[in-house]
């Protein structure tokens, strides 16, 4: 007990003393790594902890897992330094290694940590060798080959060993590595090199289990110059696309009109007459629609236009029993329309009486048809009928509402002459002719035939004769039956004539001359007289007040009262119907210049 | 006399079925030879195997440095006490030129007895795993794939050293295929090994398996990858 504390102290007075000189025990050494190469042998590396001023050796100790025989290292020196190479014999695979490493010098030793090591796990191998870089030219554009060989110690025939190759390529310039795989194969083909350029290829391989080798030394290639076919397929397209764009923008312009034509169709302005758009942007509207408004509108004092020689009435119902077409003149019954537009009918289709071509110099026809104008005769009647107890002229209406036709004689069947006779008389004689005519002739058909027969005309007239004025009249012989022979002293009319009313004789009859007539006496001052009579005004009972001239005489039978007395004709003047000295309405009438009252006064206002 | 339909349709399907010609048989896909279809050669079948035996063996390998990672921190631990690996009583070859030595059928005997011995104590380490609640289904799972694929691996290398017979390049002096009897995972002392050694043998012994069939292949077909 006491020997051995001595021996501890002493102990502990020798290594301070040691210490002291500056010589101690080795440090720990400590093993690094082991590696092996190829699966069938491996090294192992220390590095020492420190000789503690003394030389110091080391050794390696290592036993195998569930054994306890300790064997040293075989071999220090193969693999240099501080290591220890194990050979094919003591390598042994899928077996846990116990490795220590014990450093000692002459004042002691020491033991590094012990190291479990399974040979399979730590496989490092040797790098590829014999790099190549080729470049080879295809038709796509060169490309650069890296071809390689296994490690020399790498025992890959046999299947031992499995190696994975790995490469990376870089210009000089560039800081990171292009990697590839390339898997269990020996070369690698590199494209999308840019022309012209030096890269460095580097190679490098490990097991399916284990770790990288070290890459192997930089292989130069150089890359020829060349243009990519495919940036040359992209410098034709845009050259080609530059082109079109360039026809296109010149074409565009040459013909700018007629594209701009096309794409900004011309919007249509406003085309109003005195519309003034630059008004209309300015914003002030009032001025712009008082252009607009025309002065005047509805017009009211033009009525030049509206100027109807003859106003025809209509009667639509009973046209048709009227108008028989067969055996008349085609001329004469060209149209029955009921309708009131004279336009574009023949005259003979018109409404007015004025019966060119229907006028033969024929009398009379076997048939008892009438062929009557288109207008009037029917309404005659009808009027005739409604009015016929009315003496007084009366408000002449119109059925149509439009005017007063007067229709003054019918045309007669084709042989026979029609005598037109305007009638600017007074309404009177308008509803008498048709008294007269039934009265004269009973044997008409129906009220609405109504004739004039001459040869009772005639009677009349020498019942009624004027001894002043002696007038050879022509009476339309309108006869049913026909009358051969004409009138005394009247001439057939042969065409297109006028008849007018000479006058009303008492019995409310009209008295009727054409125009033409040759025996027409020469202006008696009797006699003569206008062919037209002049309206003078029209009264508040829409009667017209005839005015005559001074010199003539008198054929107003019909005319009013007071211009018969005013212009003493010498022969007593009978007023048709009525009598008026009323005053004369002061409206103002627009006398035309032919003596026609301008009717569109009478017109309401629309 | 009238028959209901049912008893028609019966009567029917009854002739059919007794009818032989009315039934229908299996015909052999590659009944007309080799144009017919494509009959893996005995190289596609090394590649085969060596394929799946290179995925069972990485699965091994991802299995057990997870586990070394997250339970077992430091790596050289002292005290990490291996008992012996219930498969180290076969002889397998630990070297090269061991395994260059041993012939064609004893190679592939041992390759067999290794995956046989570790057909049970696989489906044990799955069944742990999933146990434990250490352990994420992912593992569990891996655990359990790798069981399957040591199954598969095994029925493929049968196929390969059939086929080897049937070319006649395996004697007949193969005989413990046939013998290879299942192992407990039992150490020395009998106790059970956790889970950790169970993954750390399967690791080599599949590494083993995997490097065994490469040798064999590259001595039977070394046409390509050798």
């Amino acid at each position: 007990m006491r020997n051995s504390g001595a021996v501890l102290i002493l102990t502990f007075i020798a290594i301070l003393t040691l210490q002291a000189a500056g010589v101690s025990p080795p440090g720990k050494p400590r093993l690094t790594s082991c590696r092996s190469p190829e699966k069938e042998t491996f090294t192992c590396w220390w590095e020492p902890g420190g000789d503690g001023g003394l030389p110091t050796t080391y050794a390696l100790y290592y036993h195998l897992e569930n054994s306890e025989t300790v064997y040293e290292c075989p071999d220090y020196r193969t693999a240099g330094e501080n290591s220890c190479f194990f050979n094919k014999n003591d390598t042994s695979l899928w077996v846990n290694y116990n490795i220590t490493v014990v450093a000692s010098n002459a004042l002691g030793k020491n033991i590094s940590d012990p190291v479990e090591v399974d040979v399979v796990y730590i496989v490092q191998p040797n790098t590829p060798e014999h790099v190549t870089a080729v470049v080879v030219h295809d038709e796509q554009g060169p490309f650069v080959r890296v071809s390689w060989e296994k490690p020399r110690t790498a025992d890959t025939r046999s299947g031992w060993i499995t190696l994975l190759y790995q490469l990376r390529v870089k210009q000089e310039k560039d800081k990171e590595w292009e990697e590839y795989n390339a898997g269990m194969q020996k070369y690698y083909n590199v494209f999308s090199l840019h022309p012209d350029k030096e890269y460095m290829v580097q190679v490098r391989c490990k097991p399916d289990h284990g770790f990288w080798s070290e890459w192997t030394q930089t292989t130069y290639v150089k890359m020829p110059d060349y243009i990519t076919r495919e940036r040359s397929l992209w410098i034709m397209i845009t050259i080609f696309f530059v082109f079109i764009v360039v026809i296109l923008t010149w074409t565009l312009n040459v013909k700018r009109n007629s594209v701009k034509l096309c794409l900004l169709p011309a919007v249509p302005g406003p085309k109003i007459k005195g519309f003034d758009k630059q008004l209309l942007k300015s914003g002030k509207s009032e001025e712009v629609f008082n252009t607009l408004v025309i002065q005047g509108f509805p017009p009211t004092t033009d009525y030049d236009n509206l100027l109807v020689e003859y106003l025809e009435v209509y009667d639509n119902e009973e046209q048709e029993l009227v108008q028989d077409g067969k055996d008349l003149s085609e001329d004469c019954m060209k149209s029955k329309s009921p309708s009131d537009i004279d336009s574009g009918r023949g005259s003979c289709d018109s409404h007015t009486l004025l019966l060119e071509k229907c006028m033969d110099g024929r009398e009379g026809s076997g048939s008892n048809q009438h062929q009557y104008s288109q207008h009037g005769e029917t309404r005659w009647a009808s009027t005739e009928s409604s009015e016929s107890q009315d003496p007084e002229p009366g408000s002449p209406e119109s059925a149509n509402g439009r005017g007063k036709t007067w229709p003054v004689v019918f045309p007669s069947p084709q042989p026979q002459p029609h005598h037109h006779y305007p009638v600017g008389a007074a309404k009177p004689a308008y509803h008498s002719v048709p008294e007269i005519l039934n009265h004269l002739s009973p044997h008409a058909m129906s009220s609405n035939y109504h004739q004039l027969n001459h040869q009772d005309i005639l009677q009349q007239e020498r019942r009624f004769s004027k001894p002043a004025c002696r007038h050879s009249q022509s009476y339309n012989q309108f006869n049913l039956d026909g009358i051969d022979t004409p009138a005394p002293g009247v001439a057939p009319s042969p065409s297109l004539e006028y008849v007018e009313v000479q006058r009303v004789n008492p019995e409310n009859m009209l008295l009727l001359r054409p125009l033409s007539d040759p025996n027409r006496e020469p202006e008696g001052s009797d006699c003569t007289r206008e062919d037209y009579s002049k309206v003078k005004e029209v009264t508040s009972n829409n009667i017209l007040l005839l005015q005559r001239d001074m010199s003539h005489q008198c054929v107003d039978d019909y005319s009013q009262a007071d211009q018969c007395t005013t212009q003493q004709p010498p022969h007593p003047c009978k007023p048709a119907v009525h009598q008026s000295n009323s005053g004369m309405p002061q409206e103002a009438i627009r006398v035309m210049g032919n003596g026609y009252v301008d009717s569109t006064v009478l017109m309401p206002s629309y | 006399f009238g028959l209901s339909l049912p008893a028609v349709a019966v009567l029917l399907v009854a002739l059919l079925c007794l009818d032989p010609h009315g039934r229908v048989g299996s015909a052999p896909i590659c009944a007309h030879g080799p144009s017919g279809c494509h009959i893996p050669s005995l190289a596609d079948l090394f590649d085969r195997v060596i394929q799946h035996s290179a995925r069972m063996h990485s699965l091994s390998n991802d299995l057990h440095s997870e586990f070394e990672q997250y339970f077992l921190p430091s790596k050289n631990h002292i005290g990490k006490i291996y008992r012996k690996c219930h498969t180290s009583n076969i002889l397998t070859p630990n070297g090269k030129d061991n395994a260059q030595k041993l012939a064609r059928e004893e190679l592939t005997e041992v390759i067999l007895k290794l995956l046989m011995a570790w057909r049970d104590p696989l489906f044990q380490l799955h069944q742990s795993m999933a146990h434990q609640q250490d352990f994420n289904s992912f593992s569990s799972n891996k655990a359990l794939e790798m069981g399957d694929m040591a199954h598969e691996l095994r029925k493929g290398v049968e196929k390969v050293a059939e086929k080897m017979r049937v070319l006649g390049m395996l004697g007949n002096s193969v005989t413990g295929l046939s013998a290879a009897e299942a192992m407990l995972p039992l150490s020395d002392s009998g106790e059970a090994m956790s889970d950790y050694e169970l993954l750390y043998c399967f690791r080599r012994d599949s590494n083993k398996v995997q490097n065994y069939l490469k040798i064999l292949k590259c001595r039977i077909v070394p046409e390509h990858d050798c």
